[in-house]
């Protein structure tokens, strides 16, 4: 990366307690243009909240977050815009029980004035079609099943255009059989260059797709680096029994 | 901010408020002076109504004489006892004729004219009861009327004869509470109670040769005011009792015969005669309901909606002021709303408000208040994942309220807003107590004059049961179309 590559996101010593539990200590992270960063890590270390700070679902206590040249902990930024451009996956996918698969995913671009009606369709129905369901756009969402419901919750971020895309843990609630068609969308994401953090546990995929691999531990960076690194030479005596539990299983 | 989307409806809310009060105010707009006189028309034979559901009585047509002869008009105001009595003591009515005893008491707050009636009081129990002298009374119970000469008359005897006292809000309750033997004795007003006997009341008058002597009853008006209609009504009566119209009037309600006031013996006797020959009041009563109630359903769904998204705001400000106004509005009695906002508050700002304005207004804040309770918990029991994914894409707070919180809670509440239609229907018959003339208080004057409490009231309730289960099915069918 020695090229002048744009940093995307950029995370300097946040710290964040809820009461006396000290989630996140002194992090510091950047993400590159293009890059695909996989957080890993046991349940608890704090892979979540940060996340969710980097689009202020949650705030930090204390430390810089800058997101596409935004300072995000400057009560002035309009975290709205901000957000506009930062694509959320949750684990329980979160997709509006009121709405049916098409509305879902036209709601944000139609009422943030980003497009009309008809061209916010257009594009879901192209959305559709790379996440794989074509024929589900006027589907309600409790019809569908949770591999589908996970696939439109990603074409509904992509709705907006965004130039990162955050996922957390987005295969952990799927049944094992239709984790794969998940991460093939996401593979097919990180192939068009989308700037991408995933928190998962899928070892195989993070191997496969991750420019980086950040391991938490914590609530701190224990260690990072390529996936070779990570998964074949790993340093920190941590990781190397997170590993082995997660290798195991 | 969400405050914005809820002006329109704020707009309209105000809007219907201030229709609901010009309708009420847009009376008579011509120059003679117009005064309004309340009275409690459960009272005959001072004050009731017809078969032809006409306010007649002794006291309407004292006062319907003076009015003619002094040249002014008046809006009459029936509602229970004590509430008459208090919208003149607040200003809210220029007068009050109720069969209404002279005391030291209320001279205090009252003017008061020369006495129209000198009451009698009796003092009665069942026919062939064991109790034959007040001293018989010794420890049980004596039914009283709240704010009568007779009530006056009975409790000043209680400590001599060692009874205990009940009181009630009107007369025919009172009776029955007699006849049913709940209580033993009551004391009444001679010609009161002849007027019940003779329609049929099951009761025994045990003094008619040796009534107490009760005082006078006279015409009232606020302490200091309305000196001029006080002075007209002294002089009219004065000129009545000369030329013989006072003995006319007196004669016609002692004397006449039941019927002339109360219909013929099969309109009464039968539930289906009480029926048809009230049948235009009962309508009447039943438009009232159905107006209080769809009003009052609209309004307090939206004033509830309103504080419901007060309650999930971000500023702490508007979620404080939404629990303290469920808090205060659930807290409060219906009943004691009504009367605050119908004879108290237009003491403090000096606008009279329509009665039924102010059972409105009672409705919508008090099953409002229902309504923002659970409608709030509606909202709040959306998955918090929901709110997280509208805010994640980029939509405002206001946004995610609106197009994804709002339509989800209200689903889940959708039950308890059919609960709560059911129980603003049955609440607006509380409101009989400010005298709106709904079904209930149509109900309560019907018994007054026919003392057929039983039929009438069996009809009340049919009529009641039969609105219910068209709202609720009206309600089911809303449900199904919006599930
Ligand atoms: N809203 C919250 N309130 C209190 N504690 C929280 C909250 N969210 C997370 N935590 C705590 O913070 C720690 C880190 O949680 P999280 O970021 O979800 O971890 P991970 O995603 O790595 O499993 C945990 O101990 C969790 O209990
Ligand atoms: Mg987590």
């Amino acid at each position: 990366m020695s090229e002048e590559k744009q940093v995307k996101v950029h995370v300097d010593k946040v710290n964040k307690s809820y009461g006396d539990n000290h989630v996140l200590r002194d992090i510091s992270l950047d993400v590159m243009d293009n890059e695909v960063v996989v957080m890993i890590g046991p349940s608890g270390s704090g892979k979540s909240t940060f996340l969710r700070m980097l689009n202020q679902l949650e705030k930090p206590d204390s430390g810089l977050i800058e997101v596409d040249g935004y300072d995000i902990s400057d009560p002035k930024t309009n975290i709205n815009k901000v957000r506009e451009n930062i694509g959320m996956v949750f684990q329980n996918f979160n997709l509006f029980n009121n709405y049916s698969v098409i509305d879902n995913i036209t709601l944000a671009p139609v009422q943030l004035g980003k497009m009309t009606k008809a061209e916010a369709e257009k594009k879901a129905k192209e959305l559709l079609e790379t996440v794989g369901l074509p024929d589900k756009a006027s589907a309600p969402v409790s019809s569908l099943s949770g591999g589908q419901k996970q696939r439109i919750a990603i074409a509904r971020a992509l709705a907006m255009d965004p130039d990162i895309m955050l996922f957390d843990e987005p295969t952990s609630a799927l049944d094992p059989e239709v984790v794969g068609d998940v991460l093939d969308v996401m593979k097919h994401l990180a192939k068009m260059g989308m700037t991408m953090i995933i928190v998962t546990h899928e070892m195989g995929f993070a191997k496969q797709v991750a420019d980086r691999v950040v391991f938490f531990e914590s609530g701190k960076i224990q260690e990072s680096g390529t996936p070779e690194q990570i998964f074949t030479a790993p340093k920190n005596e941590r990781l190397q029994t997170f590993l082995s539990k997660v290798m195991q299983a | 901010m969400v405050m914005k989307r809820l002006k329109p409806l704020l707009t309209a809310l105000v809007a219907m408020l201030f229709a609901a009060v010009a309708v009420g105010t847009s009376a008579s707009a011509d120059s003679k002076p117009n005064y309004i006189i309340s009275t409690d028309a459960t009272y005959a034979p001072f004050d009731f109504q017809d078969k032809n559901n006409n306010y007649v009585g002794i006291d309407m047509d004292i006062l319907k004489e003076v009015a003619k002869r002094n040249n002014f008009t008046y809006t009459l105001k029936p509602m229970s006892f004590n509430a008459a009595a208090q919208m003149v003591a607040n200003g809210q009515a220029d007068g009050i004729i109720a069969g209404m005893m002279i005391n030291d008491a209320r001279k205090q707050v009252y003017d008061v004219s020369t006495p129209y009636y000198q009451s009698g009081v009796a003092w009665i129990t069942k026919p062939n009861s064991k109790i034959k002298s007040l001293s018989d009374l010794k420890g049980k119970t004596v039914a009283l009327k709240t704010g009568t000469a007779a009530a006056a008359y009975g409790a000043s005897l209680k400590d001599k004869y060692g009874f205990k006292i009940k009181y009630f809000n009107d007369t025919d309750t009172m009776y029955n509470d007699v006849v049913n033997g709940n209580t033993a004795a009551t004391f009444e007003d001679y010609p009161v109670i002849q007027y019940a006997i003779k329609n049929g009341m099951k009761l025994e008058v045990r003094n008619p040769k040796n009534l107490g002597n009760a005082g006078g009853v006279g015409f009232f008006v606020k302490k200091g005011e309305n000196a001029q209609l006080l002075q007209q009504f002294n002089t009219t009566l004065a000129a009545m009792k000369k030329d013989g119209t006072y003995d006319k009037i007196i004669n016609k309600y002692l004397n006449s015969k039941q019927s002339t006031f109360v219909g013929s013996a099969s309109d009464n006797n039968t539930t289906w005669g009480i029926l048809k020959s009230n049948k235009n009041a009962f309508f009447k009563g039943l438009l009232e309901t159905a107006k209080l109630t769809i009003a009052g359903i609209i309004l307090a769904s939206l004033w509830g909606l309103l504080l419901g998204i007060m309650g999930i705001s971000e500023s702490k400000f508007w979620r404080g002021l939404s629990t303290t106004i469920i808090y205060a509005f659930r807290g409060l009695p219906l009943m004691v709303l009504a009367f605050f906002i119908y004879i108290g508050l237009p003491g403090v700002i000096g606008v009279k408000i329509p009665a039924f304005t102010a059972g409105l207004l009672t409705l919508i804040l008090n099953e409002g208040a229902y309504t923002g309770a659970f409608v709030r918990g509606g909202f709040e029991s959306v998955d918090v994942g929901q709110m997280e994914a509208a805010r994640s894409l980029g939509l405002t707070h206001r946004q995610a309220i609106w197009k994804v919180i709002v339509p989800q809670g209200l689903k889940i509440t959708v039950p308890s807003f059919v609960n709560q239609f059911i129980i603003t229907l049955k609440d607006t018959s509380i409101l009989s107590a400010i005298g709106i003339l709904e079904l209930t208080q149509t109900g309560t004057l019907i018994v007054a004059r026919n003392s057929q409490g039983f039929r009438v009231w069996a009809i009340v309730a049919v009529i009641y049961l039969i609105v219910i289960t068209l709202l609720t099915w009206l309600s089911n069918w809303l449900k199904k179309k919006i599930a």
